[in-house]
């Protein structure tokens, strides 16, 4: 899953783009609107998570504008809590609501929520087989065992499982998976996939030869 | 049409309302209290003093007229019978009474020395016959036209002797007025009318009869004139229709009286009514305001009038009451705004860093982060208590003189690292001015002033500081030909929490300059701004001279 942050207070972009790695999320950062609003309407990403009080262009404009070409689900991050705020911000197009102070765990567990619903998921658990996917705790299992997988075994695993019976090309994983600042060394997708099929069965993830891959 | 309707829905909607409110909110009290109540009872009691006195009046002057008729008939017809006895008086007989016929007619009034019933007294009335007494006396024709003996309600006459004895009257006279004793009537002393055998003296001098004035004996009106020989004659009338019509006039009076109160009553509480309702539309949205609702204001229909201004001068206090609220609501926003960043950061630096163990780098970092949103914060609480401060009035400023050359010189040196760190040359050009005020409040407008100089300034850009005497103030002016200020911007600098770029991490508070506008404010002074984009801004400071 690949976010992008827009936050002009330094630390606090920093900290939450730390955390959310750390959660395996690939991560994209902007200071301000202009180039937040650039990074959303050039890469494909899962979520933003967008603060209001910006300089150069706010909260709500980037917002205005990136909803006239992208639907990408956005998270608005801000201070200001009052009612009408929180209405202008839903109905300027934003999908959900986190005022400041926050506490990780809730931020978290929103975006997911966020994703998982962009994705036409209801539940929180996946089921394939006899593969249990835990969205919200980040975990496997098959056949009731637990399964180890990495932070990017386990967003491949979460990409294709959350769009169960498509076709994912390998530019769209790449995008999704990986931010801006991956080396070329850690998205090699083919690894990651063959890592998967070892560990869940062969069968499991089935490659669309030219196109891409797909969990059935 | 239907606007219209609307309208009146609306204001009968309006009308209701603060009717129903004040009538709950005045129930306790007596409806003495009511203002409504107390006008429609002065108007009543006025009106009623105007109609009584109108009706009284009236009443009055009819009766007067009615009076003044029958008393210039009665004292035609008195002057007509006193004429009969104003004849030169003749020598009475050779001494004694004058042979006289005893009465032997009426039996009722017959007195034991009605034989001294004279009847030539002159030549006027006619004594024929003798033998019938009173009814011998005949009027001459020219006064008995005047008297119509067949109507009871004519008029009528009695003539008594100076002794008291009654020499003629009319057969209309009514019996009550002919056995009146004379006394009461006549000023003259009792003893002589009560003691018969007293005759009274004669009157020698001849004149014009003493006229007495017309007056009410029960329903007859009278006029009696005392005959200079001592004759009395009374004529008199019964009133009874004119009195009855007079009581017929009063009642209807009275009636048209009681008419015109009820409907000025009628028309006084409507009027009261009227002049209340305003009142209570201004009373229902006070009600209404005082409950919070501050967005409430009165319905102003009629400008001009007194309750019109004063509900245009009311509204303008809502407004502006409502004004100061939301100012001090978007304060309070703001600054729990300001300190939210902080905090964010404070969280999700520790949540992050704690979810793990890491290493002693990444735990400095965290902790050089949390420090710097700690001094944020601080910095931020300090500013706020220090505008709450000042808007109290308790920050009081020293009243001490010193030169405004060294407390710039001092300001210039403090923030030089920082110009110099952003390559801006810093200019100060201020002579020795001697000022009075708080010098340390002052030096940190002055380096408020020159730190956003600085801040929003290009490289190798130049900030002057300058400082003069003008028209009895001192002038301190901090230029610079930076960034400038936006049109949309240039009014709202001074306002709190204002930032042209809406950015926080510029490290100031966006309190500065609203800081600075209360100091100097507080010094009596003021501060303005003049700018334009590209350019360049400029920020004058006005002191007081004194102080």
């Amino acid at each position: 899953m690949r976010i992008l942050v827009v936050e002009d207070e330094p630390d606090l972009l920093r900290s939450i783009a730390q955390a959310l790695r750390e959660e395996g999320y690939a991560v994209d950062t902007a200071a301000n609107g202009e180039d937040g609003l650039f990074n959303a309407e050039n890469s494909e990403y899962d979520a933003v998570v967008l603060d209001v009080m910006m300089p150069k262009m706010d909260g709500w404009e980037m917002l205005a504008r990136l909803r006239k070409t992208k639907k990408t689900p956005v998270l608005m991050l801000t201070a200001r809590d009052q009612s009408r705020d929180r209405v202008r911000g839903l109905d300027t197009g934003a999908d959900d609501y986190v005022v400041k102070p926050f506490d990780l765990p809730e931020l978290f567990a929103r975006l997911r929520a966020l994703i998982r619903r962009s994705a036409g998921q209801t539940k929180n658990v996946i089921e394939v087989g006899d593969v249990i996917i835990d969205v919200a705790g980040r975990h496997v299992t098959r056949g009731g065992e637990a399964v180890p997988l990495t932070a990017r075994e386990y967003a491949l695993l979460e990409y294709l499982a959350l769009h169960r019976g498509d076709l994912v090309t390998r530019t769209t994983l790449y995008e999704h998976l990986f931010d801006e600042n991956d080396s070329t060394m850690s998205n090699l997708l083919d690894v990651h996939v063959s890592n998967l099929r070892k560990k869940l069965g062969a069968e499991f993830i089935s490659t669309r030869r030219g196109h891409g891959y797909c969990i059935e | 049409m239907n606007d219209r309707m609307n309208d009146e829905l609306q204001m009968t909607n309006g009308g209701k309302d603060p009717a129903g409110s004040s009538a709950i909110r005045h129930s306790s009290f007596s409806f003495l209290n009511s203002i409504r109540w107390r006008l429609q009872i002065w108007y009543g009691l006025i009106l009623l003093a105007v109609l009584a006195g109108f009706g009284a009046t009236a009443f009055q002057l009819e009766r007067g007229r009615v009076y003044r008729q029958v008393d210039d008939e009665l004292q035609r017809r008195a002057g007509a019978l006193a004429s009969l006895f104003r004849q030169p008086p003749r020598p009475r007989g050779a001494g004694g009474p004058p042979e006289g016929r005893p009465f032997d007619g009426p039996p009722e009034d017959q007195q034991p020395n009605g034989p001294l019933r004279g009847r030539n007294i002159n030549d006027g009335p006619e004594f024929n016959g003798g033998s019938e007494g009173m009814r011998e006396f005949h009027l001459p024709p020219q006064q008995a036209r005047l008297f119509d003996e067949t109507d009871t309600n004519g008029f009528f006459y009695v003539i008594w002797r100076r002794d008291g004895q009654e020499l003629a009257h009319s057969t209309n006279a009514p019996v009550e007025e002919r056995e009146q004793p004379i006394r009461g009537r006549l000023p003259l002393p009792q003893s002589r009318v009560r003691d018969p055998s007293v005759v009274l003296p004669p009157e020698t001098r001849p004149g014009p009869p003493t006229p007495q004035p017309p007056q009410m004996r029960g329903i007859f009106r009278e006029s009696v004139l005392s005959m200079p020989p001592g004759e009395i004659v009374l004529v008199g009338r019964s009133i009874a229709p004119q009195l009855h019509e007079l009581r017929s006039a009063a009642l209807m009076l009275t009636g048209v009286g009681a008419g015109i109160l009820l409907l000025g009553l009628v028309g006084g509480w409507w009027l009261a009514s009227r002049a209340i309702r305003p009142i209570e539309d201004i009373s229902a949205t006070a009600v209404k305001i005082s409950a919070g609702d501050l967005s409430q204001r009165i319905d102003v229909g009629e400008t001009e009038s007194e309750l019109g201004r004063l509900a245009g001068v009311l509204n303008s206090t809502f407004a502006r009451l409502d004004a100061a609220f939301a100012q001090q609501q978007q304060f309070t926003s703001d600054a729990a705004h300001e300190l939210r960043t902080p905090i964010s950061v404070m969280l999700t630096q520790t949540q992050t860093t704690l979810n793990r163990e890491r290493g002693a780098a990444e735990y400095r970092e965290t902790l050089e982060s949390c420090q710097r949103a700690a001094q944020r914060m601080r910095r931020l609480i300090e500013s706020l208590l220090e505008l709450a401060r000042l808007d109290a009035g308790q920050q009081r400023m020293k009243q001490l003189r010193f030169d405004l050359a060294q407390i710039a010189r001092d300001c210039v040196t403090l923030i030089r690292p920082l110009a110099d760190q952003r390559r801006v040359k810093l200019i100060c050009d201020v002579p020795p001015l001697e000022c009075v005020g708080d010098s340390e409040r002052l030096a940190q407008v002055m380096t408020n002033l020159l730190t956003n100089a600085i801040t929003y300034n290009k490289e190798n850009g130049e900030v002057r500081i300058q400082g003069e005497i003008k028209n009895g103030s001192v002038l301190l002016a901090v230029s610079d030909n930076g960034l400038g200020i936006s049109r949309e911007a240039l009014p709202h600098v001074f306002d709190r929490f204002y930032r042209a770029d809406s950015s926080r991490n510029s490290g100031n508070t966006g309190l500065g300059l609203a800081i600075s506008k209360a100091i100097v404010e507080a010094h009596g002074g003021e501060i303005e701004v003049s700018s334009q984009p590209e350019v360049g801004s400029v920020f004058t400071v006005r002191l007081p001279v004194s102080g």
